[in-house]
C-alpha cells in the first residue's frame, strides 16, 4: 500500500506570500506572549513567569509556522505556460515511455 | 524561510532577542529602587580578651566577645529582580594600628521565599572578633553595621548599608575567666 503513495506529491514549500505571513505571524505570537508575560511577571513579582509564558508563545509559533500548513500555499506564483520545444518533448515521452 | 530549519533558526532567534529585551526592561523596572531599610542593633554584653592568635601570627592580639540583638525586617527589599540578599554586619573603629577597622562578625544569605524578616536576641556573632593588635580594649567607639549586597536577575550588584547602625565600647580591662 505504501508503494502506491507517491510521497513527492505530498507539497511540502510555501511560497513567497506563506513565507511572508508565517514570518509575520511567529513574531507577532511571540511580542504578543512577550508582553503579556512581562505584565503578568510583574503583577505577580515573579520573572520566571514572563519566561514561561514566553516560552509558550514559542511553541505556539513552531506549532503554527514550522509544518508548512496548507494555508502558507494560497498564492502559487503564476509561472507562464512552459514552452512547448522540441527537447522537452523529447523527455516528456521518455517519462511516458518510463 | 523557505525551508523548515531556516524557519526554527528564525523563530529561536527572535524569542532570544525578545527575552534579552524583557530581562532589560525587568532590569530598568528595578534599576532605580533604593533597597534601604531600618536597622535595631543592640549589644548586651561586650567583653575583650588578650590571647593568642593561633591562626596568625602567635602574638597575643585582642580578641572581642560580645553578644548582641539584631531586628531587621527586610522583606521590602524583596522584588522580581531579587534572587537573594547577602547580609552581613560589620564592626568598624578605629585603632593605633589602623585609621579603619573592618571586621565581618557575622554574616547569612537569605533566598527569595525565606523568612527575611530577622530577629535575634542575645545572640554571638559567627565569626571572631580579632584586632591586630591591642585596639579594642578601652574603645570607646565600636561601630556595628548591618549591609547587604543585592543579587539580581538582571542589573547591578548594589552593595547596601542598613540606616540604623550601633555604637558600644570596650570595657578597658581584659577579661581573663571563661566568656560565654
Amino acid at each position: 500500500m505504501l508503494d502506491n503513495l507517491n510521497f513527492k506529491s505530498i507539497p511540502t514549500h510555501m511560497d513567497f506570500d506563506g513565507q511572508r505571513r508565517a514570518e509575520k505571524i511567529f513574531q507577532t505570537i511571540i511580542l504578543v506572549f512577550g508582553i503579556v508575560g512581562f505584565i503578568g511577571g510583574y503583577i505577580y513579582q515573579q520573572f520566571s513567569y514572563t519566561v514561561y509564558i514566553l516560552g509558550a508563545g514559542f511553541v505556539l509559533s513552531c506549532l503554527l509556522t514550522l509544518p508548512p500548513w496548507p494555508m502558507y500555499r494560497r498564492e502559487p506564483l503564476p509561472w507562464q505556460k512552459p514552452q512547448i520545444e522540441n527537447v522537452e518533448s523529447t523527455q516528456k515521452s521518455k517519462k511516458k515511455t518510463k | 524561510m523557505n525551508t523548515l530549519l531556516s524557519r526554527a533558526n528564525a523563530i529561536f532567534a527572535f524569542t532570544l532577542s525578545v527575552l534579552a529585551g524583557l530581562t532589560f526592561c525587568c532590569f530598568v523596572s528595578t534599576a532605580f529602587n533604593e533597597y534601604k531599610t531600618n536597622v535595631t542593633l543592640k549589644t548586651v554584653k561586650a567583653v575583650v580578651k588578650n590571647v593568642p592568635d593561633y591562626s596568625a601570627s602567635r602574638e597575643k592580639n585582642d580578641l572581642g566577645f560580645l553578644t548582641y540583638d539584631l531586628q531587621a525586617d527586610l522583606r521590602s527589599l524583596f522584588n522580581w529582580n531579587v534572587k537573594q540578599l547577602f547580609i552581613y554586619m560589620t564592626a568598624e573603629y578605629v585603632s593605633g594600628n589602623n585609621v579603619l577597622n573592618q571586621v565581618v562578625l557575622w554574616d547569612k544569605i537569605i533566598r527569595r521565599g525565606d523568612e527575611a524578616k530577622i530577629d535575634y536576641r542575645n545572640v554571638n556573632p559567627k565569626y571572631y572578633f580579632w584586632d591586630d593588635g591591642n585596639g579594642l580594649r578601652g574603645n570607646k567607639n565600636i561601630t556595628l553595621t548591618l549591609s547587604w549586597n543585592v543579587i539580581p536577575n538582571a542589573g547591578s550588584l548594589p552593595n547596601v548599608f542598613g540606616t540604623g547602625s550601633h555604637s558600644f565600647s570596650f570595657p578597658a580591662e581584659y577579661t581573663t575567666s571563661r566568656v560565654m
